[in-house]
């Protein structure tokens, strides 16, 4: 995926799990989870949405490089070693 | 909803003579125990901390079961069944509790599935009547983000709420030495018309006790 597809499906999955809040209000360095009020649970499930539509399995020691947006793109965009499970 | 809470809040402080109690728990081997699983696990399976302490909070609660029920019509009814009633926060503002019954019957997993099915469905409404009126006692965690320590309030007819707090790292005494730990401050309010601080006390180090063997929750 290029950086602008996943910007847009992290703005989906965002867009499912806090429909009433804003991703296009995100600055790249910003914490999601403080910008935009998510807590453990939204991001967990976030982790999850992103596991299912593209496989990508994140392990937990992996979460905090997905907090700003900059970050979790430059990781979803980066080849991952991991097994598709 | 900003009235109805109003209400409730205001009908439990003048009704309910509150006390209130607060242990810090040593979270270390919970979270390691927690990490390792996790690790081997897919996204959907992982276990947050938030389910570790609902369910020691249920296995703890069986052994005061003074604090886990209504009072009605002047006298306390035990409740038949463990139904803790978890706080959710709601978006716009406001809280729900809708209750997840038999938390002491279910497995870890199945309590992880619960709060997340419970959280989701109270941000999209959709809940049901039966959901809110059946919880037998209430906890709040405040989660990542919230602070420290949380003193709640009753929910009558209830007669105790446990809140935690923010889990954060600490300096703690292990074996004589100091280490920074992860640590939870848990906060018991209990009703003195049905219990007194000795039975909250006991609840609180049960509930410590029971986080200290995380495999065996």
């Amino acid at each position: 995926m290029t950086q602008n597809e996943i910007k847009a499906l992290l703005f989906e999955l965002i867009g499912e799990i806090a429909p009433e809040a804003d991703p296009s209000s995100l600055s790249d360095n910003e914490d999601m989870r403080s910008a935009l009020d998510r807590d453990s649970m939204d991001f967990n499930n976030l982790i999850i949405a992103i596991h299912e539509r593209t496989g990508r399995n994140i392990p937990e020691a992996d979460y905090n490089k997905l907090f700003t947006l900059k970050g979790a793109i430059a990781y979803l965009a980066a080849p991952s070693g991991e097994i598709k499970l | 909803m900003r009235a109805a809470i109003a209400a409730a809040m205001t009908r439990s402080k003048r009704e309910i003579p509150h006390y209130y109690l607060t242990e810090t728990i040593d979270l270390g081997s919970a979270l390691a125990w927690l990490e390792s699983g996790n690790a081997t696990k897919s996204p959907q399976d992982r276990l947050l901390p938030a389910a570790l302490l609902l369910k020691a909070s249920a296995l703890a609660l069986r052994k005061t079961p003074r604090l886990n029920g209504l009072f009605l019509d002047g006298e306390f009814k035990p409740g038949e069944g463990i139904h803790i009633g978890w706080v959710v926060s709601l978006r716009g503002g406001g809280l729900i509790a809708p209750a997840i019954r038999d938390a002491d019957r279910k497995s870890l997993s199945e309590i992880m599935g619960a709060l997340r099915d419970v959280v989701e469905r109270a941000r999209k409404g959709s809940l049901r009547s039966s959901e809110l009126g059946s919880a037998t006692i209430t906890v709040t965690s405040l989660g990542d983000r919230g602070a420290e320590t949380v003193a709640a309030i009753i929910r009558p007819p209830q007669v105790a709420i446990i809140g935690f707090g923010r889990i954060v790292t600490r300096p703690w005494v292990v074996d004589g030495r100091i280490e920074a730990r992860s640590v939870v401050a848990a906060t018991l309010a209990g009703d003195h018309r049905v219990t007194d601080g000795h039975a909250g006390g006991l609840l609180l180090s049960n509930i410590r006790d029971l986080l200290q063997e995380p495999d065996k929750l």
